[in-house]
């Protein structure tokens, strides 16, 4: 492994362990089924946004380079935290052409946790604080 | 039994009846409404005006990590098996995973919100997880003799300076202490809890079980202020997530 690799391994180890640490013992459930040690990049388009407890849900079509695309289903946070963060029901549109880093689901399903989103105007949206974004990171302090 | 003995139980029982309820309205008659000035003694007690939410995420930057419990023998050595099961899968997810919600101490370090609203004579807390509630008197009465057991417990508040302190006790058995750690009927929950900063509330927390816990076991949490109203939360509106009752996780993606 080169050093910028090495660098770049280091650098998710520390990100999964600071959000590992981040997130509250105690919450509503673990994320046990839920592998926060690998993060993946997929491309597709928003199916269906649920703005729901206990969590919000995704459905997402992937684009699956070539062959037809794959229904994913993505947990996110809650309503409740996600709109004093910068969410709304209106943040994911059916239609809209997204880019998606994703902790996959353990058991190899198509689906897993929404660590954030990217939108075709170039917005980020994070679904947990996001100490590598600090204009994220501001907005989750100011709990705008 | 003679007929005409039974139809005599049978009216006392009812005269009984009867008799029970008029005193539990006149009882609720009794009780005086709150005064002017018991209203206006709230004014000089803490501002806690807005929500609370736990620094779950460590922004204010002053987390250490948490302490240890010390278990008694017999719970340390329950506390090893479950841990030795989470190695095989077992135990990584709890019942709050299937919305039943954690009750004291858990109920208070939840990624949401909580505020505080004072009446004479109590102070009640919304919690935004689960949509609960907890009431703190604060009418200088006890704790009954022998608690009928419930998730939040039975809790009496008083005010030290600013710092409100609370002491709980009655708690269900359906409660944990922390992950893989029940607790027993002698459970005590103190909370000392007050506003540090502008921005910040600290509550700390000690729980005291002679029969799980070797010592009383304190920790502190911080909770960062937001101009806010707590939020609807119905956690069966949408859940996906399980737990099963070895504590193995689900999720369903069909729906």
């Amino acid at each position: 492994m080169n050093a910028f690799n090495n660098r770049a391994a280091l650098a998710i180890a520390a990100l999964a362990g600071s959000i590992a640490l981040s997130l509250p013992a105690a919450a509503h459930h673990s994320t046990a089924m839920f592998d926060f040690s690998k993060t993946v990049e997929v491309k597709g388009t928003i199916k269906e946004f649920q703005w729901t407890n206990p969590h919000t849900w995704t459905k997402v079509d992937v684009e699956g380079g070539g062959s037809a695309a794959v229904e994913y289903g993505l947990e996110g946070m809650s309503p409740n935290y996600l709109s004093r963060n910068g969410w709304s029901k209106r943040t994911l549109k059916t239609g809209d052409k997204v880019v998606l880093q994703v902790h996959p689901l353990k058991d190899g399903r198509p689906g897993g946790f929404m660590v954030s989103v990217k939108l075709a105007d170039g917005t980020m949206l994070y679904n947990l604080p996001h100490r590598d974004d600090p204009a994220a990171a501001a907005a989750a302090v100011q709990g705008r | 039994m003679p007929r005409g003995k039974s139809n005599v139980n049978f009216r006392i029982a009812i005269a009984v009846a009867v008799l029970g309820v008029t005193a539990g309205l006149a009882g609720a008659e009794a009780a005086q409404p709150a005064s002017a000035a018991q209203w206006s003694k709230l004014a000089s007690l803490p501002d806690w005006t807005g929500i609370w939410e736990v620094d779950w995420a460590n922004k204010r930057g002053i987390r250490t990590p948490r302490p240890q419990m010390k278990l008694t023998p017999k719970y340390q050595k329950q506390l090893d098996e479950y841990r030795a099961a989470q190695k095989v899968g077992e135990n990584v997810q709890g019942e709050a995973a299937n919305c039943v919600p954690p009750g004291l101490p858990g109920i208070m370090t939840q990624p949401y919100p909580v505020e505080f609203l004072y009446q004479p004579g109590k102070i009640v807390m919304l919690i935004e997880a689960y949509m609960q509630f907890r009431t703190v008197h604060t009418d200088g009465r006890k704790h009954p003799e022998d608690p009928d057991p419930t998730y939040m417990g039975h809790s009496i508040g008083h005010w030290e300076g600013d710092t409100l302190v609370i002491d709980s006790v009655g708690f269900t058995d359906s409660t944990k202490i922390a992950g893989g750690v029940p607790h027993s009927d002698q459970l005590r929950i103190v909370e000392r809890i007050k506003r540090v900063s502008p921005d910040w509330m600290e509550i700390q927390t000690t729980l005291i079980d002679p029969v799980v816990l070797a010592e009383p076991f304190t920790t502190t949490s911080s909770y960062r202020h937001l101009t806010d109203d707590i939020k609807e939360y119905i956690c069966l509106e949408n859940n996906r997530d399980g737990a099963d009752e070895k504590g193995r996780p689900s999720l369903n993606l069909e729906k």
